[in-house]
């Protein structure tokens, strides 16, 4: 039988999930000899085909991430939220407490560290920016949520193993945390 | 009163209660930890606001709070089922959907007790969409400050500084999702007039919206190396606390007597400085003077040279010893053995008011009636009486206890002096003096009337006992004493005037040798200061390198801190407590006894083995209170 698929995407987040995915160190090898690592960040191969498990780390905060979201959940049957980001938002919902126009204006051109005389902000070859920066599961329906900033790569590795059991697992109680 | 008992069953289990408790006090004696709890806090009226505790009768029905709702003969409840369970859950997704938490920079996390159960609920996410509402936070107090967008509007805060402090000022303002806390009616807690600044708000708050700024990434409380239970050393309300100990530092002192009278509140000295003092400089090694500067010396040495010293001067009648009234009892017992070994005289540092006090209560004590009652009786009081009195700044634990008794136990509060009374707006009479026709009016249909004794009625022992004939004369009696609530403020006073008694007055005098004992954690008055640079020779043992103190000796000797020390302290509340070591001392150290013995055994005296005064000195009657006579008093 063939190896099931992972593919992997980082959208609004600091890549410390893929770190602590990395953290699994030894255990890497093991996981690497039962499933097919196709799109990650890690392989650098962004074209995402047709897989058995997609993993997003990060919240959705422009078109081009929540394209990315949708595309991910069409061609994977199941898909987990990794991090703090991905399950609840995170940190980059602290613009959601002003409009996106002000808050690119506070970033460009009003803080006092920024040098631009021109005012260029940026539009047309940049993603547009969504309304309100949100978890993933406000756009796609999720199966699996690993919260945790970044979660311990125990978990990652609990999650990926029941998986490949054949369950769909949900982090238990004593493996939680969110910080 | 007799109580009713109540038999029910809660999952099954049969549990015995009292009638008048709730299904929540129930669960609690019979050891059931199922039911969850938020706003509940142990001391404080239940209100019920965060549902968490829901329960519901056996095979259904209408769910119950089990911190509001009453338990009754029969009632079969159940505590965790799927309902119950996916309800909890839905409350906290909605709590944490209503604020903007954000646990992985939040300074509470792993202390909070939302995260705490939203994780043992399994919430791995949220299923509903986050309002992302502005709030704001307070930092206008230099200690405590407020992030609204942690709150979960829980109200212990409110409940804490109302029912325990009785500042009264928290409260909640705006309507629905937009509701904060606010401090004075519009104000913010910097500027409040009326926060005593005392953190029990933070101590109390579940989250991390009241937190206060020294323990902010200090640590959790599960990552401490040590967690102990001991007494607060610096004043004589003796608070019972927990002293959380962190790679060698003391990180954090909360109040832990939350069902006791003064619900576990500290006062802003005990809660901010007692953590700080275990990063002070210390002595670590004996110190002998050299001109203007000190060369370390080995105890050996140093005990050789005090016990010489001693030697030459003991006849003189010009030596004096002077202990911290902070001492233990223990270690005033040996000061006693020491004073009785050496022909020295003693005293504790609070002499002046000691004197006083222990000369205007000595007809009573002779009747064998405890001429003073515990501080919390001031709860039971009805009428409150400050003579010369400002508790705030003295006991502030008694001051809660006077603010409590006005606003939610219906005492009346009347302040006899000169200066203005300490709690405006609450202060139903204000006289110059108690023979004030109005006092006297106002104590005619008093039940229960307390006496609130400022330090400088406390230095007279005329005024005394003119305050204990009056107090009698209007039958302010309780079960432990006469209704005298003397403000006495350095923690063991009263062990003090037990073990050393009446020696005061040598201390204006010129001494040819004078030793020290101090703990550090109160300034030395200016008489005592005075003493110690007049002193043809001076030792002073002291745990901290605290100018001026440290600078008067001729002899420096290091002492234990009070987190390094054990023994006990007699207490305004009426009890004996236990003063715990926190933290073990320096290897080098040596015991209080040991180097007073030494000294002896230098000056070639015996120091023999000495006990304390029986406690029963301070805190027993022979007789009832309310068979206390006055007694005649000669004015001069």
């Amino acid at each position: 039988m063939t190896k099931p698929k992972v593919a992997s995407v980082w959208l609004e987040a600091c890549a410390g999930c893929h770190m602590s995915f990395l953290d699994m160190d030894e255990r890497l090898v093991d996981l690497f000899s039962r499933v097919e690592i196709t799109a990650t960040p890690i392989s650098d191969i962004k074209v995402i085909p047709e897989v058995t498990v997609g993993v997003i780390e990060g919240g959705l905060g422009n078109e081009e991430e929540l394209h990315i979201a949708k595309d991910l959940r069409e061609k994977c049957k199941i898909l987990i939220a990794w991090g703090d980001c991905a399950v609840f938002g995170g940190i980059n919902c602290m613009r959601n407490f002003i409009k996106p126009e002000d808050m690119l204006r506070e970033a460009y051109t009003d803080t006092a560290s920024t040098v631009n005389p021109t005012g260029v902000l940026p539009h047309v070859d940049i993603p547009a920016l969504l309304p309100e920066a949100i978890p993933v599961d406000r756009a796609v329906k999720v199966d699996v949520y690993v919260p945790g900033c970044p979660p311990d790569a125990d978990t990652i590795a609990y999650v990926f193993n029941e998986i490949l059991e054949g369950r769909i697992p949900k982090v238990p109680s004593p493996m939680m945390r969110y910080d | 009163m007799s109580e009713t008992k109540i038999k029910m069953f809660i999952d099954g289990k049969e549990c015995v209660g009292v009638k008048g408790d709730t299904i929540l006090e129930v669960a609690k004696k019979n050891d059931i930890t199922s039911i969850p709890t938020l706003c509940w806090m142990k001391g404080l009226t239940s209100i019920g606001a965060c549902r968490m505790c829901v329960v519901e009768p056996e095979g259904g029905g209408r769910m119950l709070t089990a911190c509001t709702s009453p338990a009754e003969e029969g009632l079969r409840i159940s505590t965790a089922t799927e309902r119950l369970v996916a309800y909890r859950r839905q409350v906290l997704e909605l709590l944490f959907a209503g604020r903007n938490h954000f646990c992985m920079f939040c300074s509470q996390s792993g202390d909070c007790e939302l995260q705490t159960l939203a994780i043992e609920h399994g919430m791995d996410s949220v299923r509903y969409p986050y309002l992302y509402a502005p709030f704001e936070n307070d930092t206008t107090d230099a200690r405590i400050q407020a992030d609204h967008n942690r709150c979960i509007l829980c109200q212990r805060c409110v409940r804490t500084c109302s029912e325990k402090v009785g500042a009264c000022t928290l409260g909640m303002k705006k309507r629905g999702w937009s509701m904060t806390i606010e401090a004075d009616f519009g104000s913010t807690i910097g500027q409040s007039d009326t926060c005593v600044g005392c953190g029990a708000c933070a101590q109390a708050c579940p989250t991390g919206t009241i937190t206060l700024r020294d323990l902010v990434y200090r640590g959790r409380r599960k990552d401490c190396d040590a967690v102990v239970d001991t007494v607060c050393p610096i004043c004589s309300m003796g608070c019972s606390i927990k002293a959380y100990v962190r790679t060698g530092s003391i990180v954090r002192v909360e109040g832990t007597n939350l069902e006791g009278p003064d619900g576990g509140q500290l006062c802003a000295e005990g809660r901010f400085s007692l953590p700080h003092s275990s990063e002070r400089p210390r002595v670590v090694r004996p110190m002998i003077r050299t001109g203007s500067t000190f060369r370390e010396a080995s105890w050996e040495e140093a005990l050789e040279l005090v016990g010489s010293k001693l030697k030459a001067t003991r006849k003189s009648g010009k030596t004096g010893a002077l202990i911290s009234s902070l001492a233990t009892d223990e270690e005033l017992a040996a000061f006693a053995g020491f004073r009785d070994a050496a022909g020295i005289r003693t005293s504790a540092y609070s002499d002046d008011s000691l004197r006083g006090f222990r000369e205007g209560v000595e007809p009573f004590v002779k009747q064998g009636v405890r001429p003073f009652t515990a501080a919390h009786n001031i709860l039971k009081a009805d009428r409150v009486i400050l003579v010369e009195a400002d508790p705030q700044k003295i006991l502030p634990i008694a001051a809660s206890y006077v603010r409590v008794a006005v606003l939610h136990r219906g005492a009346e509060l009347v302040h006899v002096g000169k200066n203005a009374t300490p709690f405006p707006g609450i202060t139903d009479l204000e006289a110059q003096t108690l023979q004030d026709s109005k006092v006297e009016e106002k104590l005619r249909c008093a039940q229960k009337p307390v006496f609130i004794l400022g330090p400088s009625v406390l230095s007279s022992a005329l005024a005394v006992t003119k305050v204990l004939n009056f107090a009698i004369e209007h039958r302010a009696f309780f079960e432990d004493g006469i209704g005298v609530v003397p403000l006495l403020g350095e923690s063991n006073v009263l062990g003090a005037m037990n073990a050393l008694g009446d020696q005061g007055g040598w201390l204006e005098e010129e001494q040819d040798f004078l030793y020290v004992y101090s703990t550090g954690l109160v300034p030395e008055s200016a008489k005592a200061l005075n003493a110690m640079s007049r002193s043809g020779f001076t030792a002073i043992q002291t745990p901290f390198l605290t100018p001026p103190l440290s600078n008067l000796a001729d002899v420096l000797l290091p002492a234990p801190a009070w987190f390094e020390r054990e023994g006990h302290f007699f207490t305004l509340e009426g009890e004996r407590r236990t003063l715990s070591k926190i933290m073990d001392p320096d290897p080098g150290q040596k015991g209080f006894t040991e180097i007073l013995q030494t000294i002896c055994e230098k000056a070639g005296v015996k120091m023999t083995d000495s006990s304390a005064a029986p406690f029963e000195n301070v805190f027993s009657s022979k007789i009832s209170a309310d068979l206390a006579k006055q007694v005649q008093v000669r004015e001069v």
